[in-house]
C-alpha cells in the first residue's frame, strides 16, 4: 500500500472507503487527475432534489399561508431568524422550522450519500471546497431551501470548469441573489427609482418581502471582498457602491407587476430564474476599479465580473484558499504563488489549476497538517463505515452537534479552514461523543477494528494508535479510537 | 482623557457625577472574586437604534424611517433613549448598573464583519496580525491567572479574543449521550503520546464537563449561554472570566421592524444580560459585563430600511461593579459633514480604552501589560472611573 495513496484518498479526496487505497494502488497521482473532468452525469441524489423555483415557490406559499393565517408574513418571516432555541421557539419559528426540515433533511441525505459513495472523491472535496468559497446560507430565513440547488445548479458543472463559468452562474443564480438582497436593489436614477408608483408596485411584487425599495450594495461587496479579489486587496467603499449600481436589475424573475400597460410583461415561464428588470437598474456608465463600464443591461455586470477574475489578486487570493485547503493554515508560499501563476496563465481554468495542486510537492508531505472539519469528519467516519445508514434526520443532528450543519454556513465568508477555529475543548468532546455513537450502531459490522484502521489509514496509522485498538476492550472500544484517533481526525 | 468630552446624560440612582479626572484607584492586589463577561455582538449592532440619539436636532431626519417612536423608547436622560425592547438594561441604568458608550469604535475603518471582529477580539491595530487574543493576554498578565483556567468560551469553538498562552476552556450544552470513563481515559492516554494539540483541548473539556453537569434551561440559546457562564462563574475555583457571542445583527433589511431580528436580538440581549444578573446573585455586584459589536452601522438607513456597515456604534458596560447611570460619549453630531466618511456615526472613543480601565480598575492589571495587551502605534490610555472601588 503506497503511502501516496493514503494522501490521495485521505488529504484529496474525503476520507478512504474499505479497500480504495488498495485500489489507488502506484498511481495517486493518476487516480487524481482523472477526476478533474466534468461529470457526465448528474449524481442520482442530486438530479431528485427540488429546482431552485420550486424551493422559491414553496417559500412564496409558506408567506402566503402566513398570510391567509392572518398573520402579517412579514413580521413573521423576521421572527424566524432570532437565536431561540426550539423549546422557545416562537409558535412561526416552529412551523418554519417544520415546514423547511424536511427539504434539509432530503437535502443532507443527498450530500452525504453522494460523498459517503463516490469514486470520485476528489471532485467532489472539490465541489465542497467552492460552495464554501461562494455561499448561500440557510441561515437566511428567505433562502432556507436554497443552498442544494445552488450547489447543483452553479457550483457543481465547473469544479473542473473555468472560474468565470462559475463567478457568473454564481452571481446570476436566484439563491444568491435572494441571499445577498440583490432582488431588492434598486438603482436611485432607475424608473422605479424615480417613480413612487413603480417603487410600491415593485415593493408589492418583491419575491421576498421588502418595505423599502433602494440601493443595496450587499451582493457587489461580497463579490469584491469575498469571491474574487479577496479584502484589503485595494477596492474602495466607491468601488462597492459603483458595482452595486452596475448590479441593479439582476433579480429573479416574478410575476408581471399589476399595473398600466407601459412595462412589458415578462417571460411568464421564466418565473424562478434570473431575469434582468431594465425597470430597476441604474442607468448610465459606472466606473469600477478605474474603469468605466457603458454597457447596457446584464452585459455591464457580466464585463466587470469577467474583468475581476483577470486581476493578480483574484488569484493570488484563489490560490492561497486552495493551498491552504489542501496543504496547511499557513501555506507555503511558493505553492500559492505557483497556483496563482497557473490561474493567470490558464485565464482561470480550473482543471488545470487542480492539476497543478497535484503536481505540488508540498501538497505530498507526510506529516497530516490539517485538522478536519465536522463535516469532513462525519463524512470520511461514514465512507470508512459503509455498513452504517444514516437517515436525514439523524444527520441533521449529528452535524449540528458537531457544529457544522451543511447549507447553514454562519455567514456569506462561508467555514472556517483552520485548524484553530475548529479544534476546541469542546469541540473535541463533542467528536468524541459522536465516535462513540456512531461505534456502538457499526462495532457489529466490524469484526477487527485494527484490521478497518489499517484499511483506511494505511501507512500513516502510527504505533501507538494501533497498539490502543489492538488493546481495546471491545469492538466498540476499539472503533471509538480509531475514529477518535489523531490520525483519523487529521489529513 | 481629553478634557473636550462632555458627559451626556449623568446621574441616576446615585452615581457620582464625576467620571474623569478621578484620583486613581488602588489595584494592589488581585481581586479574586471579581468576574467579567465580554459579550461579542458579532454582525454589527446597529447603536443608534440601541440607544438613539433622540435628543440630538438631526436624529430625526438623519434616522428617516428608523426613527422610532419617542412614546416607546425609553430615556435616560434628554439626549439619549434605549430601545424598548431594553427594558431590563434599562432598569439596570436606573439602578446605577449601566453605562451606556457612545460614538465607540475599534481602530477599524474598514467595513468588513471579519476583519472588524478580528481587530475586536486580537487587539492589534490591524487584521490577522496577532493569533491571541487581547482578553486572553490580559488573563497571562494577570498574576494569579496560572494554573487553572481563568476564561471560558460558551461556545463549541475556541474565539480569537480567548485564544493564546494563558489557560482558557470552552464549553457549550451537549446534545450527545456520554461514552465511558475507561474509553475516556484510553483516549486521553492516547492524546498525550500522539498529539499534545488534541491532548490539550480533551483534558479541558473532561474538566468543563464535571462543573456542568446541569445543562441550562435554552440551550444554545442567548440566555441558557448566559446562565451557564454563571455557573460557570460562581464556581470557586471556575473562570473568572467568561466570552458569550451573540449573532444575527447584520441587519441590512428591515430592520425597525418591531418583531424584526434586531428588536428580536435586542431583546435576547436584554434577557441574557438580566438572566446573568439574577443567577450571579451576590456576585453580581462584583462583576462586569461589557458588550460590544466589531463596528456600529450607517447614520441613514439604505434602500431596504436596514443600515449598511459603518464605523462608531454603542457598547453596554453592566454589571455591580459599575458606576453606572450615565451615558459616556463624546457626541460627533448626527449632520453629513459630522460623520465619518460622510455616512457613519464618527468615532470619538477608542473601545480599547474603555476594556483596558476595565481591566485595570476591575482586575487590577498592572500598567506594564496595557501595550502587551492592546498594542498599538501611539500607547491606548485606560479610560478612567467606570467602575467602582470596591475592596475584593
Amino acid at each position: 500500500m503506497s503511502a501516496q495513496a493514503v494522501i490521495a484518498a485521505n488529504r484529496f479526496g474525503l476520507g478512504a472507503r474499505p479497500g480504495e487505497i488498495v485500489a489507488i494502488g502506484g498511481d495517486a497521482h493518476g487516480w487524481l487527475r482523472a477526476q478533474l473532468v466534468p461529470e457526465r452525469v448528474l449524481p442520482a441524489p442530486f438530479a431528485a432534489l427540488p429546482s431552485t423555483g420550486d424551493d422559491l415557490a414553496e417559500f412564496q406559499k409558506w408567506l402566503a399561508d402566513l398570510a391567509a393565517s392572518g398573520r402579517a408574513p412579514q413580521t413573521a418571516m423576521e421572527a424566524g431568524v432570532s437565536d431561540a432555541t426550539p423549546a422557545r421557539a416562537t409558535g412561526v419559528e416552529s412551523e418554519f422550522r417544520r415546514r423547511f426540515a424536511p427539504r434539509y433533511a432530503a437535502a443532507l441525505k443527498a450530500r452525504f450519500g453522494v460523498a459517503i459513495n463516490t469514486t470520485r472523491p476528489f471532485f467532489e472535496r472539490l465541489v465542497h471546497f467552492w460552495s464554501n468559497h461562494f455561499v448561500v446560507s440557510g441561515t437566511k430565513p428567505s433562502a432556507v431551501a436554497l443552498p442544494p440547488s445552488f450547489e447543483r445548479d452553479a457550483i457543481r458543472p465547473h469544479v473542473a470548469g473555468r472560474f468565470v463559468d462559475m463567478l457568473l452562474a454564481s452571481s446570476k443564480h436566484p439563491a444568491m441573489l435572494v441571499y445577498l438582497d440583490n432582488v431588492n436593489s434598486v438603482g436611485p436614477a432607475s424608473q422605479v427609482g424615480r417613480n413612487p408608483d413603480l417603487r410600491r408596485a415593485f415593493a408589492a411584487q418583491a419575491f421576498i418581502p421588502a418595505r423599502g425599495t433602494g440601493l443595496n450594495e450587499n451582493l457587489a461587496r461580497e463579490i469584491l471582498e469575498l469571491h474574487t479579489l479577496g479584502v484589503r486587496s485595494g477596492y474602495t467603499q466607491a468601488d462597492v457602491t459603483n458595482f452595486a449600481r452596475v448590479l441593479t436589475g439582476w433579480t429573479v424573475a416574478r410575476p408581471p407587476r399589476v399595473r398600466g400597460a407601459q412595462l412589458a410583461v415578462r417571460r411568464q415561464s421564466a418565473i424562478g430564474l434570473f431575469d434582468f428588470d431594465p425597470d430597476a437598474h441604474e442607468p448610465g456608465a459606472h466606473v469600477v476599479l478605474g474603469r468605466a463600464y457603458a454597457q447596457q443591461n446584464e452585459a455591464q455586470g457580466e464585463a466587470v465580473l469577467r474583468d475581476l477574475v483577470r486581476l493578480p489578486v483574484t488569484a493570488e487570493f484563489i490560490a492561497r484558499k486552495l493551498a491552504r485547503h489542501f496543504i496547511a493554515d499557513d501555506p507555503p508560499r511558493e505553492a500559492v504563488a505557483r497556483l496563482a501563476q497557473v490561474f493567470l496563465d490558464t485565464d482561470g481554468d480550473l482543471a488545470q489549476v487542480g492539476m497543478a495542486l497535484i503536481d505540488l510537492p508540498q501538497a505530498w508531505a507526510h506529516s497530516q497538517r490539517k485538522f478536519k472539519t465536522p463535516e469532513e469528519y462525519l463524512v470520511s467516519s461514514l465512507r470508512a463505515l459503509p455498513g452504517l445508514e444514516l437517515d436525514g434526520t439523524q444527520l441533521a443532528s449529528a452535524v449540528t452537534a458537531l457544529g457544522q450543519p451543511p447549507y447553514r454556513a454562519p455567514g456569506p465568508n462561508g467555514w472556517p479552514d483552520v485548524e484553530s477555529e475548529w479544534l476546541g475543548p469542546d469541540a473535541v468532546w463533542k467528536r468524541f461523543q459522536w465516535a462513540n455513537e456512531t461505534a456502538r450502531r457499526a462495532a457489529a459490522s466490524v469484526p477487527d477494528p485494527e484490521w478497518l484502521a489499517l484499511d483506511v489509514l494505511g501507512a500513516s496509522l502510527g504505533g501507538e494508535t494501533r497498539s490502543a485498538i489492538q488493546r481495546a476492550d471491545s469492538a466498540v472500544q476499539g472503533l471509538t479510537l480509531l475514529l477518535a484517533s489523531a490520525e483519523f481526525q487529521r489529513r | 482623557m481629553s478634557s473636550r468630552r462632555s458627559v451626556l446624560g449623568l446621574i441616576a440612582g446615585g452615581a457620582a457625577g464625576m467620571w474623569c479626572g478621578l484620583p486613581g484607584l488602588a489595584f494592589a492586589a488581585v481581586p479574586s472574586e471579581r468576574r467579567l463577561v465580554v459579550v461579542l455582538l458579532r454582525g454589527g449592532m446597529d447603536g443608534l437604534s440601541a440607544v438613539p440619539a433622540i435628543g440630538d436636532p438631526d436624529f430625526r431626519s438623519a434616522r428617516m424611517g428608523l426613527a422610532p417612536d419617542p412614546a416607546s423608547v425609553k430615556p435616560l436622560d434628554g439626549m439619549f433613549a434605549l430601545h424598548p425592547r431594553l427594558a431590563a438594561l434599562a432598569a439596570m441604568y436606573a439602578r446605577g448598573e449601566l453605562a451606556v458608550l457612545h460614538a465607540v469604535a475599534t481602530p477599524y475603518r474598514d467595513r468588513s464583519h471579519f476583519d472588524g471582529q478580528n481587530l475586536l477580539e486580537s487587539g492589534a491595530e490591524a487584521p490577522y496580525v496577532r493569533d491571541s487574543g487581547w482578553l486572553n493576554r490580559a488573563l497571562a498578565g494577570l498574576s494569579g491567572a496560572g494554573g487553572r483556567s481563568g476564561g471560558i468560551a460558551l461556545n463549541t469553538g475556541m474565539p480569537l479574543i480567548l485564544r493564546g498562552s494563558a489557560s482558557v476552556t470552552s464549553w457549550s450544552p451537549a446534545t450527545l449521550p456520554g461514552p465511558d470513563q475507561d474509553t475516556e481515559q484510553r483516549l486521553a492516554q492516547l492524546y498525550a503520546r500522539t498529539d499534545p494539540r488534541l491532548a490539550d483541548a480533551f483534558s479541558r473539556a473532561a474538566m468543563a464537563n464535571g462543573v456542568a453537569a446541569r445543562p441550562g434551561p435554552g440551550g444554545r440559546a442567548f440566555s441558557g449561554l448566559m446562565e451557564a457562564a454563571a455557573r460557570f462563574l460562581k464556581q470557586a475555583d471556575g473562570p473568572r472570566i467568561a466570552v458569550v457571542e451573540s449573532g444575527g445583527w447584520d441587519t441590512h433589511v428591515n430592520q425597525a421592524a418591531e418583531a424584526g431580528p434586531l428588536a428580536n436580538n435586542l431583546a435576547s440581549l436584554d434577557r441574557g444580560i438580566d438572566a446573568l444578573r439574577q443567577d450571579l446573585g451576590v456576585l453580581w455586584d462584583r462583576t462586569v459585563v461589557l458588550a460590544v459589536s466589531e463596528f456600529g452601522r450607517t447614520v441613514a438607513q439604505n434602500g431596504t430600511r436596514g443600515t449598511d456597515h459603518g464605523t462608531g456604534g454603542a457598547m453596554f458596560v453592566a454589571g455591580g461593579a459599575v458606576r453606572g447611570g450615565r451615558v459616556i460619549a463624546d457626541w460627533p453630531g448626527l449632520k453629513a459633514g459630522q460623520r465619518h466618511e460622510g455616512r457613519d456615526l464618527m468615532p470619538t472613543t477608542d473601545f480599547r480604552s474603555v476594556a483596558l480601565g476595565i481591566l485595570r480598575e476591575h482586575l487590577g492589571l498592572a500598567e506594564q501589560q496595557f501595550a502587551n495587551v492592546f498594542p498599538a502605534a501611539r500607547p491606548v490610555r485606560p479610560f478612567e472611573g467606570l467602575v467602582h472601588d470596591r475592596s475584593g
